[in-house]
């Protein structure tokens, strides 16, 4: 069986937040929370990066460790899920995850937490396939009808991949032994190389 | 593991006493800590040949464009333009810490203590059996505790049953109840617990501070008290050591119990209940932590002092429920105080049998 996973490829996150709205849309998210986030890494200085964050369904989840009645479940797909009948807004699940992934909309008074909310990699929940309730409880069963995350087909650069873990692997494998890193992927060399139309020493000397 | 959460826990002890009076400003949010660090990091160019940083025709300024060491970013607040709390950390890792103590050491240790306490207080009541009065009952009734004074013990105890068969629920049902009462059961009881639970805590509070300001004038330590809590009270002989209106290990349980133990769960438990306060995640897993070991005790404790006032003692139970002890109860367990209310220097009056049923009799 698969085994679904993300990988969001810093090099090529330009931070256009493409991969959040298509989230809060497909689903319809509640006002407050957002399933998946942008985190860029030394913003404004020198090898400033962009990385997309979400719900990465762990192997060995933490939510799921700790969730003190138990609602999480894992898929065919090792796609990790929870069931919000269950769920009593504890927040455990946002103290143990890594990512900051479980949120949960404010409830009632003195910030009292919802039912969490989390990125379902667009699998819906344990509510009957493309059900009004799986809808509004936990958004678009994309999987079911075949398709990836929404976030990761929205992607304009092809960033974030999702899909079956050696698969993606393999992409992003691909990418990083192509392209090398760091200084290597700067400057007209990088761009123009080999190029008739542009000299290769246009910007020597800086 | 244990070491970082020791030396965080003097911080958040002294933060959090000195936010609170503060907690109604902090009502309003916070913005995010997204200042940049201002720094460079060091990040040496990893797996780069020297031919190609300085390819013909490159306009790459060295270290310009080295992408960050991804070890070194993913604890510090970085930049992130979605609202919320903490949404510019990337990873955050003392969830893992706090996942091995709750899930490990506590529930585990914290649970067999509770079971340990309960087999020891049963082992003790079977070969101690109840402790009854050694005279005859004079029919002379003391008052022993007032109606202000019950009304704050019963508030206080009310309150503590709640919590503590609340947090039970919440902290071990998985283990304990969830395998017999099903899934959707076991949630609706839980979701039952954690609102009781949220609401009965601030209220728990207010009863202890409350009962501090009432007990305290009877429950400063004297050398006195040194020697009982040296000989156990007697319990473990015949003898018993004289107390003044307050035994040693009744005092213990309002300095150890309702102070210290209470102070602590009362701050982790507000840091808990409000996360409108906009506190960060290392805050909550560490009151967290200090709620969970600071409640085992305090349920080990009162579980001792249930006993006591219940089935351990002849007479206990009714100098709180009716407010009255005979004089002879007075005389064995308490002689100091006996003897100070005989000689009129206390608020406490002597009434005549008639007053009450005479105590002691179950």
């Amino acid at each position: 069986m698969a085994r679904m996973k993300f990988i969001c490829d810093a090099e090529r996150c330009i931070e256009c937040n493409g991969c959040t709205t298509a989230c809060k849309s497909e689903h319809e998210v509640p006002w407050g929370v957002n399933r998946r986030r942008l985190v860029t890494v030394n913003d404004g200085l020198p090898g400033e990066r962009s990385i997309s964050v979400a719900c990465m369904h762990c192997t060995d989840a933490p939510c799921m460790a700790v969730c003190p009645v138990d609602c999480f479940y894992r898929t065919e797909e090792q796609i990790v899920l929870h069931d919000k009948d269950l769920c009593i807004g504890c927040g455990y699940c946002y103290y143990a995850c890594p990512f900051g992934a479980p949120q949960f909309p404010q409830a009632g008074a003195f910030g009292l937490r919802g039912k969490m909310d989390k990125c379902t990699y667009c699998a819906g929940g344990p509510e009957e396939n493309f059900s009004a309730e799986e809808f509004r409880k936990y958004g678009r069963n994309r999987i079911a009808e075949g398709k990836l995350p929404a976030c990761a087909e929205m992607c304009s650069t092809k960033a974030l991949l999702a899909g079956d873990a050696p698969v993606i692997a393999k992409i992003y494998k691909t990418r990083v032994a192509t392209r090398g890193k760091g200084e290597q992927l700067w400057g007209w060399a990088m761009a123009y190389k080999g190029s008739d139309k542009v000299s290769d020493n246009l910007g020597a000397g800086a | 593991m244990l070491h970082t959460y020791a030396r965080r826990f003097a911080a958040l002890i002294l933060g959090a006493a000195l936010a609170l009076p503060f907690a109604a400003a902090a009502q309003s949010p916070a913005p995010p800590t997204t200042a940049p660090t201002g720094k460079v990091p060091d990040n040496p160019a990893r797996g780069m040949q020297a031919e190609h940083s300085s390819a013909t025709g490159s306009t790459a300024i060295p270290g310009w464009n080295n992408p960050p060491d991804w070890a070194s970013v993913s604890e510090r607040p970085q930049y992130a333009s979605i609202p919320g709390r903490e949404t510019n950390r990337l990873v955050q890792g003392a969830g893992r810490e706090w996942r091995e103590l709750h899930n490990g050491l506590i529930t585990q240790a914290g649970g067999w203590l509770v079971v340990i306490v309960l087999a020891a207080i049963t082992v003790f009541y079977l070969i101690k059996g109840t402790i009854k009065l050694k005279g005859a009952p004079t029919g002379r009734l003391i008052e022993r505790f007032n109606a202000v004074e019950r009304a704050a013990h019963w508030t206080m105890a009310i309150c503590f049953v709640v919590l503590a068969l609340t947090g039970i629920v919440m902290f071990f049902g998985k283990y304990i109840v969830l395998p017999w009462l099903g899934y959707a059961g076991f949630s609706w009881l839980t979701i039952v617990s954690k609102n009781l639970h949220n609401f009965v805590g601030p209220l728990f509070i207010f009863a202890i501070v409350v009962g501090f300001l009432i007990f305290v004038k009877d429950n400063f330590l004297h050398a006195i008290d040194w020697r009982w809590m040296a000989k156990f009270g007697g319990m473990f002989s015949s003898e018993e050591v004289p107390s003044g209106r307050f035994n040693g290990l009744e005092k213990l349980w309002f300095w150890g119990g309702l102070v210290l133990l209470g102070i602590a769960m009362a701050v982790t438990g507000l840091i808990l209940d409000f996360p409108n306060w906009n506190q960060a995640r290392d805050a909550m897993q560490l009151a967290n932590v200090v709620h969970d070991i600071a409640a085992v005790l305090f349920i080990c404790a009162g579980l001792g002092h249930i006993y006591m006032g219940t089935i351990g003692m002849q007479g206990a139970y009714r100098a709180m429920r009716d407010g009255y002890v005979d004089e002879e109860w007075a005389k064995e367990h308490h002689v100091l105080w006996y003897e100070e209310v005989k000689a009129g220097k206390r608020p406490e009056k002597i009434v005549g049998a008639q007053a009450q049923p005479a105590p002691g009799d179950d």
